[in-house]
């Protein structure tokens, strides 16, 4: 209530011109006990472009449907309060007015398409308006969202990104001075995810739409956004300007929001060198030093530009020549983008010996573009100074992901030894289109799987990602070429037999679930094959799952998050020696994110290989030991992630997008790259301590 | 093996998909395809009810033969010509038979020949009239003739979903595929494989229906906020919708064509018969 009030009289104060008033609004949605509004007030300014944030169930789309009166009109639950939208009272106007005013696209958009053609589809609302110019409305609308595909095609020869444009123009076609986004980028790659909002940051600036956007990654939001709306529990618990709102971090925290990484980064290095100056009182004469460092809660940095600058500012406050020279953990190292190899070698070689840093210097020099085999044989040619720095690492980097360097260790013998787990050599595969033809998605591709593989198979939509991971099943077979996968060619396999093995996880759990109770989904297969005492496998798998609670509910009536821990549960309880996982972690916000991240990280003590496809970035550099880019149906990189990430080349061309940590640390020239915002803060805070032991500072 | 393979492909959910995606909208630039779907509506009129009353051979074959033409005019997929005859030779191969052991004989032959005459020709004028017309087109001119709304738009709309149900029903049989047992031996004839198949194929609609359901809220909710229930009660936007629609000389040479023939037809019929 105390931030209600102060909103209210914000709006007496200054007057803006608010384009949506909400004013105590309770909502119970028919059926249910608990109303999901409780008592919001909130207003939005014209033009505004704003970001609803908030825990799963904290309202927020149901907010967003009672400005296009969705909400009470077509939902007839308990409604209390008023909503003004562009002057019109909700509760007086129908839909189909409200609808003029305030456009809605959905997160599952694929079902709000409904027309077969891209034009008819466009131009369906204003036709429905009778508007005598309905074709040059859904015309003009299509332009506007920059949707370039013919007007006549069918919307299933569409991509996914495409789709989604159609849909934006389906709610632009009318007009509306609101457009309402529903996560925008939940089901696009990261090329994609961009487009649309530089494509809505336009209709902002360029055409005056009042833009809200429900959305979980706050790095859009810093970027993109300028006002932010903190939901909770049905209510608003404040509406501030972007740079305020995503500097609470405990309030952003306890809703399960996760800051920006740079943020996160900028906080984190604060709470430990608060710590340190607190706990050390000798080092008085230091103590100016790190305040000058670190300035106030109030500027911690959002974006990427804002926070290179930021950690650029403190890196001038410091010479860091000294310290560079005694372990070179931050130093401005020209041309650093180019050295991957010769960073996989450091890297590696902190944990393993001499021989299998050069293994991995040779695979990793293999697989690179040429000019990056001469870096890696460059540091296999002086294996002292690398056994020094990687030494210095060692006793330095105590708490850095451990788990990574042994997973290297690990694909380091396992390149040599063990018998490879599958094989695909030469793999061809195209399928017929609806126009009859046939569309190539993998042209010619080899690649062998070992024991200990933690592959990452990363590419933008319509790569063959997926592709690649279902001929593995055996549910459709190569062209040409094979795949064997432990002795078994999976052409004269039937997939029911290679599952003994092999366990694919869908992208979307809903085509998992063939049961009606989760419990029942996941004794399925083991049940088919009149396994033993299934009954108590089945018990601990939900257990550890978090699934006890839920195992008699059926899978389809469970939250995204939920879903997604069913399927892993399904495919756990196979037992496979592989397993497979399409997106796992799409769709999901960043708290349920973390959790399957959590139980990704287990699944290797069951399984002996796991290939994951994923846009997913931050999952990726955390979890796997191996990447592989696939591009138009090759693979155009198979290595680690240094080799992955350090070559901005490669990035551009697949479409991808290092994770925000990692370009930072790449801007600010620290070698080697950091990977997590724990490595970040730990790197900078060893260097800074290097630098002040020295008395750089007095 | 190969072959098998091959015929797989085709028969493979996929392969129907496409097929029936083909039959729908894949005929959009064939002579016929450009008529009015009123044009069309009163042809089949005609064409689909006629032959019942119609006992001459010679007027049953002259019909037979234009409706092959307009057939393939409008180049239908030979799926739909393979099931066509299919349906047209069991169901005479059946009649024959039973009427035979019942006692017939060669005389009954002609009747049957005659009905299966009938059959097919009435088969072939909703082939080209229903593959001449994509769904769009169809349910607009339903519309104009006075069908209600919801069916119309239930037809256009069946069929955009069409290709993603069958997309996720094909999820779904491979879910049961990729966690279930295959029999081990496939027994005679392949029966044991072919029941299990038939198994999964019938059981895979259940998952299917529950997930439609929860797709269509979405949906649903679009519907009304494009303004269709608005549109419901507005003559306006019909008028528009259907504004498009226009009597052409092509549909005036194709009518009065048929017309001709018929009555070509009618006048040789009553000078020979079979």
């Amino acid at each position: 209530m105390y931030q209600d009030r102060t909103l209210l009289q914000e709006a007496e104060t200054t007057e803006p011109d608010w384009i949506a008033m909400i004013d105590n609004v309770t909502f119970t949605y028919p059926g249910a006990e608990a109303p999901v509004l409780n008592g919001v007030s909130l207003q939005i300014k014209r033009g505004d472009f704003v970001a609803v944030i908030g825990g799963n169930g904290s309202g927020k789309s149901t907010l967003c449907k009672t400005l296009n009166g969705l909400i009470p009109h077509y939902y007839v639950g308990d409604f209390e309060g008023s909503v003004q939208v562009n002057g019109l009272q909700t509760l007086e106007h129908d839909v189909a007015r409200l609808s003029r005013h305030v456009g809605y696209v959905y997160q599952d958009f694929e079902n709000q398409l409904i027309r077969p053609t891209v034009l008819d589809d466009a131009s369906f609302a204003p036709l429905n308006y009778g508007f005598e110019d309905y074709l040059e409305r859904g015309q003009r609308a299509l332009r506007l969202v920059d949707l370039t595909a013919d007007p006549k095609e069918f919307i299933w020869q569409l991509s996914g990104g495409q789709k989604h444009q159609l849909a934006l123009a389906g709610a632009v076609s009318l007009d509306p001075d609101i457009l309402i986004i529903d996560e925008p980028v939940a089901q696009l790659d990261p090329r994609h995810a961009r487009d649309i909002y530089e494509l809505l940051r336009r209709l902002n600036e360029q055409h005056g739409k009042t833009i809200i956007v429900i959305e979980h990654h706050t790095e859009f939001i810093a970027e993109y956004c300028k006002q932010v709306v903190l939901m909770d529990q049905g209510r608003a618990v404040w509406s501030k300007p972007v740079e305020e709102a995503l500097l609470e971090l405990e309030q952003l925290r306890s809703s399960q929001i996760y800051p920006p990484q740079v943020t996160q980064a900028a906080a984190e290095l604060a709470k430990i060198q608060e710590r340190d100056s607190a706990g050390m009182d000798d080092r008085e004469p230091n103590l100016g030093c790190f305040g000058l460092g670190l300035p106030h809660l109030a500027s911690y940095p959002i974006t990427l530009d804002e926070a290179a600058a930021y950690f650029q500012r403190l890196q001038q406050l410091e010479p860091l020549e000294p310290q560079k020279e005694r372990s070179g953990l931050i130093g401005i190292a020209a041309g650093h983008v180019a050295d991957a190899g010769a960073v996989a070698i450091k890297e590696a070689s902190g944990i393993s010996s001499i021989k299998d840093a050069s293994n991995i210097a040779a695979v990793s020099g293999a697989n690179a573009a040429t000019g990056k085999a001469g870096m890696a044989g460059e540091g296999a040619n002086c294996p002292e100074r690398r056994v020094t720095s990687g030494n210095t690492e060692a006793n330095t980097d105590v708490n850095t992901d451990a788990n990574t360097d042994v997973d290297m260790g690990i694909n380091a013998d396992a390149n040599t030894d063990a018998a490879p787990i599958i094989e695909a050599k030469h793999v061809r595969f195209s399928y017929r289109t609806v126009s009859r033809e046939r569309k190539v998605v993998l042209r010619d591709v080899s690649a062998t799987f070992r024991t200990g593989d933690l592959v990452a198979l990363v590419g933008n939509n319509g790569a063959g990602k997926s592709s690649f991971m279902r001929l593995i099943t055996g549910v459709t077979k190569p062209e040409s070429g094979r795949i064997v996968v432990k002795g078994m060619d999976t052409a004269a396999t039937a997939p029911e037999q290679l599952a003994n093995t092999v366990t694919y996880i869908y992208q979307n759990p809903e085509e998992m679930f063939i049961e009606d109770s989760i419990r029942k989904d996941v004794e399925f297969f083991l049940k088919a094959r009149r396994v033993e005492g299934y009954k108590e496998k089945v018990d601990a798998i939900l257990e550890s799952f978090g699934l006890t609670e839920l195992q008699h509910r059926d899978g389809r009536l469970l939250s995204g998050g939920q879903q997604r821990r069913a399927s892993l549960a399904i495919g756990v309880a196979m037992n496979p020696s592989v397993i497979l996982l399409d997106e796992p972690t799409a769709n999901l916000d960043i708290a349920t994110r973390k959790d399957i991240t959590r139980l990704l990280k287990q699944l290797n003590r069951h399984v002996e290989t796991v290939i994951v496809a994923t846009h997913d970035m931050q999952l990726v550099a955390e979890w796997a030991n191996r990447i592989i880019v696939m591009h138009q149906g090759d693979i155009i990189r198979d290595g680690t992630r240094e080799s992955v990430f350090g070559d901005a080349g490669l990035l551009e061309q697949a479409g991808l997008r290092a994770p925000q940590i990692l370009e930072l640390s790449r801007r600010l020239g620290m070698s080697p790259l950091s990977y997590t915002v724990d490595e970040f803060a730990q790197r900078w805070n060893e260097s800074r301590k290097g630098a002040a032991r020295h008395g750089v500072c007095t | 093996m190969e072959y098998v393979r091959k015929l797989m492909d085709r028969v493979s959910v996929e392969g129907v998909k496409i097929e029936l995606l083909n039959t729908a909208y894949g005929n959009g630039n064939t002579f016929l395809a450009r008529l009015d779907p009123r044009t069309l509506f009163l042809w089949y009129l005609y064409f689909g009810i006629a032959p019942w009353f119609i006992h001459n051979e010679v007027l049953l074959l002259g019909m037979f033969l234009l409706l092959a033409v307009t057939t393939m005019m409008s180049r239908v997929s030979p799926l739909i010509i393979v099931i066509l005859c299919l349906g047209l030779l069991s169901q005479a191969g059946y009649l024959f038979i039973v009427s035979w052991l019942f006692g017939g004989g060669g005389e009954t032959i002609m009747p049957l020949l005659k009905l299966t005459m009938k059959l097919s020709v009435i088969s072939m004028a909703s082939i080209t009239v229903f593959c001449s017309m994509d769904p769009e087109k169809l349910s607009d001119g339903l519309l104009r003739i006075g069908v209600p709304k919801q069916v119309s738009f239930g037809i256009a709309y069946g069929y955009r979903m069409l290709p993603s149900l069958v997309e996720e029903y094909h999820h779904i049989f491979l879910s049961f595929r990729l966690r279930g047992v295959a029999p081990s031996r496939h027994g005679l004839l392949y029966w044991r494989s072919i029941v299990y198949f038939l198994k999964i194929a019938v059981l895979s609609f259940y998952p299917l229906i529950l997930s439609i359901a929860k797709r269509t809220r979405t949906t649903v909710e679009a519907l009304e906020a494009k303004g269709f229930s608005y549109a419901y009660h507005s003559r306006e936007a019909k008028r528009i919708k259907l504004s498009y629609m226009k009597f052409t000389i092509r549909d005036a040479v194709f009518l009065l064509g048929s017309g001709l023939y018929v009555v070509l037809l009618y006048v040789l019929a009553a000078q020979f018969s079979i």
